[in-house]
């Protein structure tokens, strides 16, 4: 008897494999098995309806009744056709129905088959919520930035170039539009001229290392610096600039960011923070996106800070070499209008302050006194222009404004030397 | 009396997957991931409730919350790790290496351990969320073994260039499963880590083929020998899907509860169709899908007509809103994420799944009656490690 009770049937093929023919409640008996949370054995029980609950028929004559208002089904089950329900949240006992005809009328007739549990860790999810919210704020906000900022201090300068270098090479793959990186501009007679603002600025007193400044073949209209002293200048900015004292006034600017060591700090920064954030998005799908999103937050906050330092920097370096600090602000005045100010939202994701309160820094920097300015001959001047090689007109069209095509004079011999840029990569096409 | 052995029968289907993975893997986007915790809930639930041996379904009774809760256990802990623990590695590698290589090669080191870690107690939490016929799974405390364990033989598995790979499986099988309970019942792994030799073997010999190849090529430099690389690539798939159909079948069949036995007999050539058959149907599906969304693009730029072209050519962009450009990248971005997922959820994973239950029987049923229940494993920090730390979303 035993045996025939615990799992009997169900263990045996035969009698109730899945029955896909769908048979309405009839007066004959139906079947169920049925397991009691105690034990691993089976029970094949018969079903019978009563008024506001189901009764359980075991093979030994006994009887369990289970109110339909306590039935819970299980949810997101495989078998759509059949139901698994337990009476009430807490119990380990289940009844396995196959049969469509009793699941529907299960279905029909409790109401509460899909009542979840009461989440009852609210309090403890919600400490530990605010301990991760709380450790990782610390650590990104916090100890991360101090330990960079400390630990800049004491990275050897080769190091720092290592670190440098490294970025450079990533940087110079990454916005190459083809397999070889974007090369570099290095005609000789525009590298004199550079090497003549540096000499103009003459900052090396402040530095933990002598800058080294590159032109980069790329139409970006920017310029930055990396770890170890070393300034990229992209050939977009030479050629949105309007005269020698932009660019000088740039480049004073990212020296600033050299005599911070902000490139190192920045880089040691996101090495503790970016690893911290992964852990937060997991790997769903997709969260790259927001890692990236996330760093960008955090790093904004700082670099914001950093620029305004490195801005402080560069007009105290430029009025010392009697270049007037407004050329900051000129150049910045121009990008508003092509671009338009950040705000709101970009706002707090752009890594550098808004433009129209750098343009009013200049401006006070300025101070209404003269500077003797002219960094450049016009000869260094127009050697800078073609540092990256003679520059065709046709090149310039895109994103130009038109009171630049004034200085556009001599471009008299378009594409032809063209391909004599290294590597023939223009970077724009 | 004697009892038939227990046949597993398979009731998932590939619609119903499809639709869970791509609402959740919706959810999951807008909530930007926190929805993943409910999706790996209702997921498991689905997939566990396909496996029915004997006709009763396995259950997975894991929840949402405590997931979360573990998540930001986790956390709290990993956040001080990672974050600083990275940062002073970078100081060094750059102080004394100048490079970043060292620095990433001692964190990952670093954090083999806690992967290690990260899976025993998740199989330990999916374990104590599992239950057939109404009896609980458990898996005894016992994390620093499986630690040192998993580094020794991965280690050598490592130094022995993947050679070691069926000894470590075994092992590693063998210290989970020994631990590993159904009820009040432990479970015994038998066998030997001689019996997952055989079942590498085509892999081994594939390996063996290109390596001589590749060697017979640069030496004699005759490119005629070349196609035959092609012969030992398709040797080495096969070897593969060989050792997930054999090694599965070793391992199975030397488990024990008690008198209990398992049976199973998965198909290398199944296994094979359900991979080609999978990724014949994602392309599939993604390359119809880009012709579909290139036509209603083109029909939206035929319907905003002539001025969009224009405001291109000259070069006014700001026409558009700049929103719109941005969204339809994020849209196009997410749903190539969720739609990999879902499609790889619907044409491999449930179809795998599904061979496997179907060819495994359990033997000797009767003695699973005096299995008892056993008590409930509180374990509240969940899968917790293994959700923060990037494990892949094994099972």
């Amino acid at each position: 008897m035993s045996d025939f009770d615990d799992h009997g049937p169900t263990s045996l093929p035969e009698p109730p494999p899945p029955p896909p023919e769908p048979e309405p409640p009839k007066p004959v008996e139906v079947f169920a098995d049925y397991v009691d949370g105690m034990t691993a054995g089976v029970e094949r029980v018969s079903i019978w309806s009563k008024p506001d609950a189901i009764l359980l028929r075991f093979a030994s004559g006994d009887e369990l009744t289970w109110a339909l208002d306590d039935l819970r089904a299980l949810p997101d089950q495989a078998d759509a056709r059949g139901i698994v329900v337990k009476p009430g949240h807490d119990s380990l006992e289940r009844l396995i129905v196959r049969d469509p005809g009793i699941a529907i009328h299960i279905r029909e007739n409790a109401k509460r088959l899909g009542q979840r549990p009461p989440v009852t860790n609210i309090p403890r999810i919600a400490g530990w919520a605010s301990g991760a919210v709380a450790s990782v704020a610390l650590i990104i906000f916090v100890l991360v930035p101090i330990m960079a900022n400390q630990l800049a201090t004491y990275l050897p300068p080769e190091g720092e170039r290592a670190l440098g270098d490294a970025t450079f090479g990533q940087i110079r793959t990454a916005l190459s539009s083809d397999a070889s990186p974007v090369s570099l501009c290095e005609k000789p007679e525009g590298m004199a001229a550079i090497t003549a603002i540096e000499k103009r600025l003459n900052a090396e007193v402040d530095l933990p290392y002598p800058v080294e400044i590159a032109v980069l073949d790329h139409e970006l209209v920017n310029a930055f610096a990396l770890p170890g002293g070393r300034i990229i200048v992209f050939r977009g900015l030479i050629d949105d600039a309007q005269n020698a004292e932009e660019v000088t006034a740039v480049i004073a600017h990212e020296i600033g960011h050299v005599a911070n060591r902000d490139p190192t700090r920045d880089a040691l920064r996101s090495a503790g923070s970016i690893g911290v954030l992964g852990l937060l998005f997991g790997d769903f799908a997709g969260g790259t996106v927001m890692l990236f999103l996330a760093n960008q937050l955090v790093n904004a906050k700082y670099s914001q800070a950093a620029e305004t330092g490195a801005d402080a920097y560069a007009h105290d370096l430029l009025q010392r070499a009697d270049i007037d600090p407004k050329w900051i602000g000129t150049f910045f005045e121009r990008m508003v209008e092509e671009y338009g100010d950040a705000e709101g939202v970009m706002a707090h994701l752009s890594s550098h302050p808004q433009s129209r309160a750098r343009i009013e820094a200049a401006a006070t920097a300025s101070g209404g006194r003269t500077y003797r300015n002219e960094v450049l001959t016009d000869a260094q001047w127009a050697a800078l222009r073609e540092v990256c090689g003679p520059r065709p007109a046709s090149d310039d069209g895109n994103d130009k404004s038109p009171d630049d095509d004034a200085e556009e004079e001599g471009w008299e011999e378009p594409d032809t030397r063209r391909q004599d840029a290294p590597t023939g990569l223009s970077g724009d096409n | 009396m004697a009892f038939a052995d227990l046949r597993t029968d398979y009731a998932g289907e590939k619609p119903r997957i499809f639709n869970l993975a791509l609402v959740t893997g919706v959810f999951t986007v807008l909530t930007v991931g926190f929805y993943r915790f409910w999706m790996k809930t209702r997921m498991r639930r689905y997939y566990w409730s396909a496996i029915r041996p004997g006709g009763i379904p396995l259950e997975y009774v894991g929840t949402p919350t405590e997931k979360l809760l573990g998540f930001f256990t986790a956390v709290v802990f990993l956040a001080f790790y990672i974050g600083i623990v990275n940062l002073i590695l970078m100081f060094f590698s750059f102080s004394l290496f100048e490079g970043t290589a060292p620095a990433y090669a001692v964190s990952v080191v670093g954090l083999t351990p806690m992967i290690f870690f990260a899976q025993y107690r998740a199989r330990r939490y999916v374990l104590a969320r599992t239950r057939w016929r109404g009896i609980r799974f458990g898996l005894e405390p016992g994390v620093a073994g499986f630690v040192w364990r998993s580094m020794l033989h991965w280690g050598l598995t490592v130094v022995t260039a993947g050679l070691y790979w069926p000894v470590k499986t075994y092992y590693l099988e063998k210290y989970r499963v020994d631990r590993t309970y159904y009820g009040d019942h432990r479970m015994h792994q038998g066998g030997s880590w001689k019996t997952l030799v055989k079942p590498m073997i085509h892999v081994y010999l594939a390996l063996v083929t290109l390596v001589a190849v590749v060697a017979v090529t640069t030496v004699t430099e005759d490119p005629r020998y070349a196609p035959l690389g092609m012969l030992g690539m398709g040797w080495f798939v096969y070897g593969l899907a060989h050792w997930k159909a054999q090694s599965f079948k070793a391992l199975t069949e030397t488990k024990t509860l008690g008198d209990v036995r398992l049976r199973t007999a998965p198909r290398t050539g199944r296994i094979i169709g359900i991979y080609a058959g999978g990724w014949a149907a994602m392309f599939g599906i993604f390359v119809a899908a880009s012709i579909v969304i290139g036509i209603v693009v083109a029909m939206i730029v035929a319907a905003v007509g002539s001025n969009l072209f224009a405001d291109i050519e000259e070069g006014n962009l700001a026409a558009i809103p700049r929103f719109v450009p941005i969204l339809f990248g994020l849209l196009i971005y997410f749903s190539y994420f969720v739609f990999w997922s879902v499609l790889k959820e619907t044409f491999i994973s449930l179809p795998m799944m599904k061979h496997f239950a179907e060819v495994t029987e359990i033997v000797n049923p009767d003695a699973l009656r005096a299995v008892r229940q056993r008590a409930r494993d509180e374990f509240a920090e969940a899968e917790g490690f293994a959700d923060a730390l990037p494990l892949g979303d094994a099972f």
